[in-house]
C-alpha cells in the first residue's frame, strides 16, 4: 500500500464528508476500511467517475468547497434530511479514522521488524562472504606457495643439468687439448704411445650420449581453481540459527522447551541441539567439564527432557544440509523450573484473622521467589471459590490475612526465571481459634514433648550432664518450660491447658526474648498462673515480676482457658469446666508474646489449640 | 403496692431514684434506692440487689460507691434497700450499732420483740423483687445479688438458700461464718434464739456445705488490712475451706492496700470509697451472668456466669485434634 493510496483514502473520507457519498471504488487498497460504510441514500455523484479520486491533497484537511467547484451548492446544504445521516456517517468516519490509525501503527511495527531482520540478514551475509573471501585468499596463498615450491624444484633440476653439462664440457675440452697435444707431439714414438689411449678415450666419450634434453619442463602445472568447493561454501548455511529466549512457563522441573529460528531461505535437513548443565564451580581443566548432550530434530523446536530441577543449562544449535553444518548459534541459558517447596506443618500457626505458613525451599540452589496460593474450602465456601495468590514472597515464610471461621487450602510454589514449580503438598488451615505448636528448641532439657507435639512431660530422671553442657542458647535452663510459636498477630488468642489435680504448673505468656535462665513469672517479661501443691492445700498464684495477688480458689481447675487480648492489654485465665473467671493480668504487651508452659515438679500437661474462644473469654 | 418517689437525680445518663413504700413483711415504711440506667428507657434490664452493711441505709451505697457509671454502661438496674426496718419503736432497737436498727442481718427473726418486723430475709428475697418487677422495666429472670460486710453475708445466704434464683453472687468483705464470730453470735441469738441449729439456716459457711443446686460462681473481695478481718469477725477462711471441700466454685481475692488504685483500705467501713474498681468488677460479674451483649470497656474484665440450667450445660470439650 503506497502513500498515494493512503492519501487517496484520506481524501476520499474528506470528500465524502463534504459530499455525503458512499463509494464502492476498489481504489482503496485496504478493503477493511470500507466494511463499516453503509450506502448512503444520497447519491449525488456517479461512482464510476475517477475524477472524484484525483483531488490534490488538502493542506488543512478541511473540506474544500468541492461542491462549489462542481457547482452543486444547493445539495450540500440540504440540512434537514441530512442531519441523522450526517451523524451516522460521522460515526463511520470516526471508525475509519481509528482503523487507519491502527493500521498505521501496525505498519510501523512491521517496518521496525523488517528493519531489524534486514539488519540481521545483512550482518549474516557480510559474515558469510567474509568467510568465503577468507577461504579463497587462503587458497590463493596456498597455491602461490605451491608454485613457489615447484619453481624451486625446477630450477634446481636445471642447475644440476647445467653442472653436468659443464663437467662434460670440461672433459671434452680436456680431451681435445690432449689430442691436440698428442698431435703436436714431435716425437713419433710418444705419439704412437699416446694416440691409441687418447683415441680410445675420445671414442668412449663420443659414445656417451649427452643428454641435452631439459631435465624439467618449462611449463608450470596450474590446476584450475577448485570452484565447486567454493560454490559449496557459498551455498552452505552460513546463516547462524538463533535460539529464542526462554518462553515463560514453558519449562517444567525436568524438561525445557527450546525454540529457535533461522533467518534464511536455505533448506535444512536437520538441526542439532547441544546442551549441558551450567555448574556453579566448574573446574579449570576440561576433563571434569559437564557432559554435552545432543539431540537431532527436524523442527525448529525441541523438548529436552531428563533434566535436573532449578538448574541452568547452556544450549546451542546448528543447522545441517547437504552443503554442510552451519556454525553454532550463540550459547543461550535456559533454566528449569524449581522443585516444589515442602511446607513445615509443625512450624505453621494460625489465628482467626491470619495464618503464618513456613516451608523449606525444596531446592539446593536458591530460587527467585515463592508464590503462596490459597483457596477457601469447606461447607460454607462457594463452589467456584477463587484461588488467591501472594506472589514475590522473598523468604520461606508468609503471613496471610484470612477471614475468621473458614477453612483454607494453602500451597506454595517456588519460582525462578523458568517459571513456577508445581504445587507443594497442600496444608489445610482452619481459622477457628488459634493454632500453634510448641517450639522444641526452647524446651528445657528435662522436658519431653509427646509425638503429637502437644503434651509435655517432666520426668523423674536426673538431668543428663551432656544436655547441661550443651550451649543451647534458646532453651530454658532453670525453669522446666517451653514456649509456643504463637502467630505474631496482635489480635485475640485463646487456648486451653489440661492438667492433673496434682500437677504443679506455670502457664501463661512470655515475651520471645524472656530470660531463659529465669523462672516464668519471676521477671517482667512473663505472666503466668502458677499452681503449688502444699501438704495442706492447693495454692494458686498469678505471677508477674515475682509478684502475685493473694487468691484462693476453691475448685481446682483441671482445664484452664487462657485468653490473650493484645488490644485490650489483658491476659485472662478461666476454669473451663465451670466457665469461671480466675484472674486477669492487665498489661500493654509492647512486644509479641508467646504462650509458655512450665512444670515445677514431675508431671505432665497438655495444650489444646484450635478452639473457638468461648463468649465469656473475651466478653 | 404504692410507691412514693422520694428523690430522683439524673446520673450517668440514667436516674438515681429513692422510693418509699409500706412493707408488708416489715410492717413499716421502707425506703430503697434504685438506679435506672439509660437502657431502661427502652429495654428490660437485669437487676442487681445490693445489700449494705451494718449501720447503713439506702443512701450509703448510692452516694459513696460510684456504681452508677458502670451500671449505666452495662445496662443494670441496681436496687439498694435499707438494712433493717425503721421506726418500729421496738425497745432496744437503737441501743447497738451492730444489732437492731441498721443491723437486720437479713434473717427472718423468730424471737420477740423482733419477729414481727425483722423479716429482712423475706423482704429481700420476696417482697422487694415483686415490687421492683412490677414497677420497673426489669427482666424478672435476671437477678443477681451482692453486698458488703453484713450485706455480703446477706447476699451469700440469699443465693445459697435459693438455688437458681440469682444468676450471680458476689460480696465485699462479707461475714462468712456468723455463727463463729461475735457479730453473728450476738445477732443470731437476739433474732433467732439460743438454739444454734436455727442459726445454721442463715450461715453462709454451713449453707455452702449443704448446698445442692445449680452451680454457683462466687466472687469475694476482701481487704487484707481490714480490721474486722483480723478481729475474726469475717472468717473467710472457713467459707473457703468448706467450698474447697464441697467444690463450690469461689474466687476469693485478698486485696492489698494500694494508694494509686484505691483498693480496699484499712477501714472496713470506708471501703466503699476504695472499692470502686472492685465494684465495677462485681457489677460486671453480675452483668456477665445475665449475658448482656455489651462491649466491656478495656480495663474491665469480669467472669462469666452461666444462665443455663445444668442440663443444658455443654459437654466438656474433649481433646481437640488441631486441624493445622
Amino acid at each position: 500500500m503506497d502513500l498515494h493510496d493512503i492519501r487517496g483514502g484520506r481524501l476520499d473520507v474528506i470528500t465524502e464528508e463534504a459530499e455525503e457519498l458512499s463509494r464502492e471504488s476498489t481504489n482503496m487498497a485496504d478493503g477493511g476500511l470500507r466494511a463499516a460504510r453503509g450506502v448512503s441514500t444520497f447519491q449525488r455523484f456517479s461512482v464510476d467517475t475517477d475524477e472524484s479520486l484525483c483531488f490534490e491533497p488538502c493542506e488543512d484537511g478541511l473540506p474544500s468547497p468541492i461542491g462549489a467547484e462542481r457547482g452543486l451548492h444547493g445539495d450540500v446544504f440540504e440540512v434537514a434530511e441530512a442531519e441523522s445521516d450526517g451523524v451516522t456517517i460521522r460515526k463511520q468516519l470516526q471508525g475509519k479514522v481509528t482503523e487507519m490509525e491502527n493500521f498505521a501503527s501496525h505498519l510501523e511495527e512491521i517496518f521496525l521488524t523488517v528493519e531489524e531482520n534486514f539488519g540481521r540478514q545483512e550482518q549474516h551475509l557480510e559474515q558469510h562472504y567474509n568467510d568465503v573471501l577468507q577461504t579463497l585468499s587462503q587458497r590463493c596463498d596456498d597455491r602461490a606457495a605451491g608454485l613457489e615450491e615447484e619453481k624451486k624444484g625446477k630450477l634446481e633440476a636445471l642447475y644440476k643439468q647445467l653442472l653436468a653439462c659443464g663437467q662434460a664440457m670440461d672433459v671434452s675440452k680436456e680431451l681435445i687439448e690432449t689430442a691436440q697435444e698428442v698431435y703436436r707431439c714431435p716425437d713419433e714414438r710418444l705419439f704412437l704411445k699416446a694416440v691409441m689411449p687418447t683415441m680410445r678415450r675420445i671414442e668412449e666419450f663420443a659414445e656417451e650420449q649427452v643428454d641435452l634434453t631439459l631435465a624439467t619442463s618449462l611449463e608450470f602445472n596450474t590446476p584450475l581453481a577448485n570452484l565447486p568447493d567454493v560454490k559449496t561454501m557459498m551455498d552452505s548455511i552460513n546463516i547462524v540459527p538463533v535460539i529464542n529466549p526462554q518462553t515463560p512457563n514453558s519449562a517444567t522441573q525436568t524438561s525445557l522447551r527450546v525454540c529457535w529460528s533461522l533467518f534464511s531461505d536455505d533448506t535444512v535437513e536437520y538441526y542439532e541441539l547441544y546442551y549441558r548443565p551450567v555448574l556453579e564451580d566448574t573446574p579449570a581443566d576440561s576433563t571434569c567439564a559437564p557432559h554435552v548432550s545432543k539431540v537431532r530434530v527436524k523442527e525448529t523446536h525441541c523438548m529436552v527432557t531428563d533434566l535436573l530441577p532449578n538448574a541452568q543449562y547452556e544450549l546451542w544449535v546448528t543447522a545441517t544440509n547437504t552443503t554442510g553444518i552451519s556454525p553454532a548459534s550463540e550459547k543461550t541459558l535456559y533454566v528449569t523450573v524449581p522443585s516444589p517447596p515442602v511446607i513445615k506443618q509443625r512450624e505453621c500457626a494460625s489465628c482467626p484473622e491470619a495464618a503464618l505458613i513456613r516451608w523449606e525451599s525444596g531446592n539446593t540452589d536458591p530460587v527467585d521467589s515463592y508464590t503462596v496460593e490459597l483457596r477457601e474450602t469447606g461447607t460454607g465456601a462457594p463452589e467456584s471459590a477463587i484461588a488467591e495468590s501472594v506472589v514475590a514472597v522473598p523468604t520461606c515464610q508468609c503471613l496471610i490475612q484470612l477471614q475468621a471461621g473458614r477453612r483454607y487450602l494453602i500451597c506454595v510454589r517456588a519460582v525462578n526465571i523458568g517459571g513456577p514449580s508445581s504445587r507443594s503438598e497442600v496444608i489445610s488451615v482452619s481459622t477457628t481459634g488459634t493454632l500453634f505448636s510448641l517450639l522444641e528448641d526452647t524446651a528445657h532439657p528435662c522436658l519431653c514433648i509427646s509425638e503429637d507435639g502437644f503434651t509435655i512431660f517432666y520426668g523423674e530422671e536426673e538431668l543428663p550432664i551432656s544436655a547441661m553442657a550443651l550451649e543451647d542458647n534458646n532453651a530454658f535452663t532453670r525453669c522446666v518450660a517451653v514456649l509456643g510459636g504463637l502467630i505474631p498477630v496482635r489480635g485475640r488468642h485463646y487456648w486451653e491447658v489440661e492438667v492433673d489435680d496434682g500437677t504443679e504448673f506455670r502457664i501463661g505468656v512470655a515475651s520471645e526474648d524472656t530470660e531463659r535462665n529465669s523462672y516464668l513469672g519471676a521477671n517482667n517479661t512473663s505472666w503466668c498462673m502458677r499452681h503449688i501443691l502444699t501438704p495442706a492445700r492447693h495454692k494458686y498464684e498469678f505471677l508477674h515480676n515475682g509478684w502475685s495477688p493473694d487468691l484462693r480458689i476453691t475448685v481446682n481447675p483441671v482445664r484452664i482457658g487462657v485468653a490473650l487480648d493484645y488490644e485490650r492489654g489483658t491476659l485472662s485465665f478461666f476454669n473451663v469446666a465451670l466457665e469461671q473467671h480466675l484472674h486477669t493480668f492487665q498489661c500493654h504487651f509492647q512486644n509479641h508474646v508467646q504462650p509458655c508452659f512450665g512444670l515445677d515438679n514431675p508431671g505432665a500437661l497438655t495444650v489444646h489449640t484450635g478452639i473457638e474462644a468461648p463468649k465469656y473469654a473475651f466478653a | 403496692m404504692a410507691l412514693t418517689q422520694v428523690s430522683s437525680n439524673r446520673c450517668a445518663g440514667g436516674f438515681q431514684k429513692v422510693f418509699e413504700h409500706e412493707s408488708t413483711e416489715l410492717k413499716c415504711k421502707m425506703k430503697f434506692a434504685v438506679y435506672l440506667p439509660p437502657k431502661a428507657e427502652t429495654d428490660k434490664c437485669p437487676v442487681m440487689y445490693w445489700l449494705s452493711g451494718l449501720t447503713c441505709t439506702e443512701q450509703n451505697f448510692i452516694t459513696k460507691a460510684g456504681s452508677q457509671v458502670p451500671a449505666a454502661e452495662h445496662g443494670l438496674i441496681v436496687v439498694a434497700p435499707d438494712t433493717s426496718p425503721r421506726g418500729c419503736n421496738i425497745e432496744g432497737e437503737d441501743e447497738n450499732w451492730d444489732f437492731g436498727t441498721g443491723a437486720g442481718f437479713y434473717v427472718n427473726a423468730t424471737q420477740d420483740p423482733w419477729k414481727t418486723n425483722y423479716r429482712m430475709y423475706s423482704y429481700i428475697t420476696e417482697e422487694l423483687p415483686k415490687l421492683i418487677n412490677a414497677n420497673f422495666p426489669t427482666d424478672p429472670d435476671k437477678m443477681s445479688i451482692s453486698g458488703h460486710s453484713m450485706g455480703g453475708h446477706g447476699a451469700l445466704i440469699c443465693a445459697l438458700k435459693n438455688p437458681g434464683k440469682y444468676k450471680a453472687v458476689s460480696a465485699f468483705a462479707p461475714i462468712c461464718n456468723p455463727m463463729q464470730c461475735p457479730w453473728g453470735q450476738k445477732a443470731f441469738s437476739g433474732y433467732l434464739g439460743p438454739d444454734r441449729s436455727a442459726w445454721e439456716a442463715y450461715d453462709a459457711t454451713v449453707l455452702a456445705a449443704a448446698y445442692c443446686g445449680p452451680q454457683l460462681d462466687v466472687l469475694i473481695d476482701q481487704g487484707r488490712d481490714d480490721q474486722f478481718l483480723s478481729a475474726s469477725q469475717l472468717l473467710p477462711d472457713n467459707l473457703i475451706a468448706v467450698c474447697s471441700e464441697k467444690k463450690v466454685p469461689v474466687v476469693f481475692r485478698l486485696q492489698p492496700v494500694s494508694s494509686n488504685t484505691r483498693l480496699l483500705t484499712d477501714q472496713h467501713d470506708s471501703c466503699m470509697l476504695g472499692l470502686r474498681p472492685q465494684l465495677l468488677l462485681h457489677l460486671l460479674l453480675h452483668e456477665r451472668s445475665h449475658q448482656a451483649p455489651r462491649q466491656v470497656p478495656q480495663r474491665l474484665i469480669s467472669h462469666h456466669r452461666r444462665c443455663q440450667s445444668p442440663a443444658e450445660r455443654p459437654p466438656f470439650p474433649g481433646n481437640q485434634i488441631p486441624q493445622l
